[in-house]
């Protein structure tokens, strides 16, 4: 410090040092009770230490403590805006240790409802991500398209957002006769909503502005943080595990993969916007090829799965949801762990949030699209 | 590179360290010594499998021990692995992998929280889903805690 900046350092008691702020629990811009401790230099960000666990449950210690039916309504609460997809990750785990073949028609009512379900969670993330830059009616249109997926859930299981309602071996309940029809109706509806968004969001050069740029995770720093879904496809790696690690019947369809080029805000935005498009064209084409049949396998009425431990991956909405479940031969599982997405991918923050202002960080936070019931457990 | 050619990569290189090794579809599995955890993983990095999906913990109560497992895999080639080893309940202490892979980093203070394995040579270790001043490791099988309501099936 020289002379004159000490003179109105003392004037004005201020010190011109590097301060500490807490960012959350309760703030509405990290999307639940993510606690960030932040250093400040100004309004530079300097270093983030993220703290979390507000939401813990001990899931996993449930889980060892109940059957593995009793488990499928737990893994709703893991990531509650994609429930279908955790329920599905779990299911698939059990199916493929226990060596189950699903019916067809029950595949394809999976495949049809897990892309509805990624079509309601990117809506949440566009409508909360541009309602974290101050794009308000981005939300209230979002809102509105996932409120019509939400009935479609409805029609089908009764609930809305916990569904619990795949089972190990197929699905409990046929699709009403209304549903492919209505579901078809909405997919005319929503595909010309699409270019909508772009009006308000991608086409919106302050937008632009305000993401390019901003928050940027190199390939090589994605991979060493086993960084998955939307935020490594933005950062320019095509991998999708419904592409390069196939489950259920996703290789039957034709989608595109979006991959972003310099893994910037903008990318993952981009990736994001895509990823609806491409849900659309898997729903389009399964409800083409909706078979008629069983819906669920013929199942023991005692589940013991065999010794022996597996770890399986789905692809949800935010990334690779992983299950490793240990067996001791008895009906519960002996060790029941979740790698969620989020968890991992929130643990790069420190990496890419430093060294801009504490509003980029926000958005930088809202483009990792954390979900906190899945990172805490 | 097939499982098998990983596990007898391994093993040429490693010998004794591996104790058991099995293949299960594309995947290499291994039980390795937990005192060589570091250098055969790095060496299954330098082979391609360089994307740490998960590292989880397991109570072996029955044995004494403690179980860490790695599932690693990559973005370019087929083949994954699956990597266990064990070490003392009295003494869980093993070397931290947080400086081959940054998501490590995590997934061993969840190690340490729920299971108390010491990770020596981790940058950070100390609890991440619980508060500080939590007493125990909750999924250890022998936990205790009076709010437990032991569970009775209908």
């Amino acid at each position: 410090m020289n002379t004159h900046e000490t003179e109105i350092a003392e004037r004005t008691r201020e010190t011109m040092e590097e301060m500490y702020v807490n960012m959350g629990p309760q703030h509405p811009s990290t999307h639940g009770v993510l606690r960030l401790m932040l250093k400040l230099d100004g309004e530079v960000v300097t270093e983030i230490i993220p703290y979390v666990g507000y939401l813990h449950r001990c899931h996993e210690k449930i889980g060892e403590n109940r059957i593995l039916t009793q488990i499928i309504p737990y893994t709703d609460r893991l990531d509650y805006l994609a429930s279908m997809y955790n329920n599905w990750g779990f299911v698939l785990t059990v199916e493929r240790h226990l060596g189950i073949t699903v019916p067809e028609r029950a595949e394809y009512m999976r495949v049809i409802l897990g892309e509805l379900q990624r079509i309601a969670s990117h809506l949440i993330w566009l409508g909360t991500f541009g309602l974290d830059l101050g794009n308000f009616t981005i939300f209230l249109y979002c809102f509105r398209e996932r409120e019509m997926i939400l009935d479609l859930f409805e029609s089908v299981c009764g609930q809305r957002l916990n569904y619990a309602f795949y089972r190990i071996g197929g699905m409990p309940l046929d699709l009403p006769d209304s549903f492919v029809s209505n579901c078809k109706a909405f997919l005319e509806w929503f595909k010309p909503r699409l270019p909508e968004y772009d009006a308000l969001m991608s086409d919106n050069i302050i937008f632009q502005k305000r993401v390019q740029g901003l928050g940027i995770l190199d390939p090589k720093t994605a991979i060493n943080y086993a960084i998955s879904g939307p935020v490594l496809r933005g950062s320019g790696i095509k991998w999708d595990l419904r592409r390069n690690d196939p489950y259920s019947i996703y290789d039957r369809f034709e989608f595109d993969i979006p991959v972003g080029t310099s893994g910037d805000v903008w990318d993952r935005y981009m990736v994001r916007r895509i990823e609806m498009e491409e849900s659309v064209k898997i729903v389009e084409q399964a409800l083409q090829g909706l078979p008629s049949g069983d819906i669920i396998a013929k199942m023991p009425k005692k589940l013991k799965p065999p010794v022996g431990d597996i770890y399986t991956r789905v692809e949800t909405p935010r990334g690779e949801l992983g299950f490793y479940m240990v067996f001791d031969g008895s009906e519960k599982p002996y060790r029941y762990k979740v790698r969620s997405p989020t968890f991992v991918n929130l643990s790069v923050l420190p990496v890419i949030g430093t060294g801009y202002l504490v509003a980029d960080l926000v958005a930088i936070l809202g483009s990792i699209d954390i979900v906190l019931g899945e990172v805490d457990r | 590179m097939a499982p098998d050619e990983v596990i007898e990569a391994i093993k040429s290189r490693f010998g004794d360290a591996v104790k058991a090794s099995e293949v299960k579809g594309v995947e290499a599995r291994m039980d390795i010594h937990w005192e060589k955890n570091y250098e055969i993983l790095m060496a299954l990095k330098e082979m391609g499998l360089d994307y740490l999906n998960c590292l989880s913990a397991v109570d072996r109560i029955a044995s004494a021990e403690l179980e860490v497992v790695y599932n690693l895999s990559s973005l370019s080639l087929p083949a994954k692995a699956l990597v266990r080893t064990r070490v003392p309940r009295e003494e869980p202490i093993i070397r931290s992998v947080a400086s081959l892979w940054g998501t490590a980093d995590w997934h061993e203070r969840e190690a340490f929280d729920m299971m108390g394995i010491r990770f020596d040579g981790h940058p950070d270790l100390r609890r991440i889903l619980l508060s500080e001043d939590w007493v125990g490791y909750p999924l250890r099988k022998d936990y205790q805690d009076e709010r437990l309501v032991p569970y009775e099936p209908v």
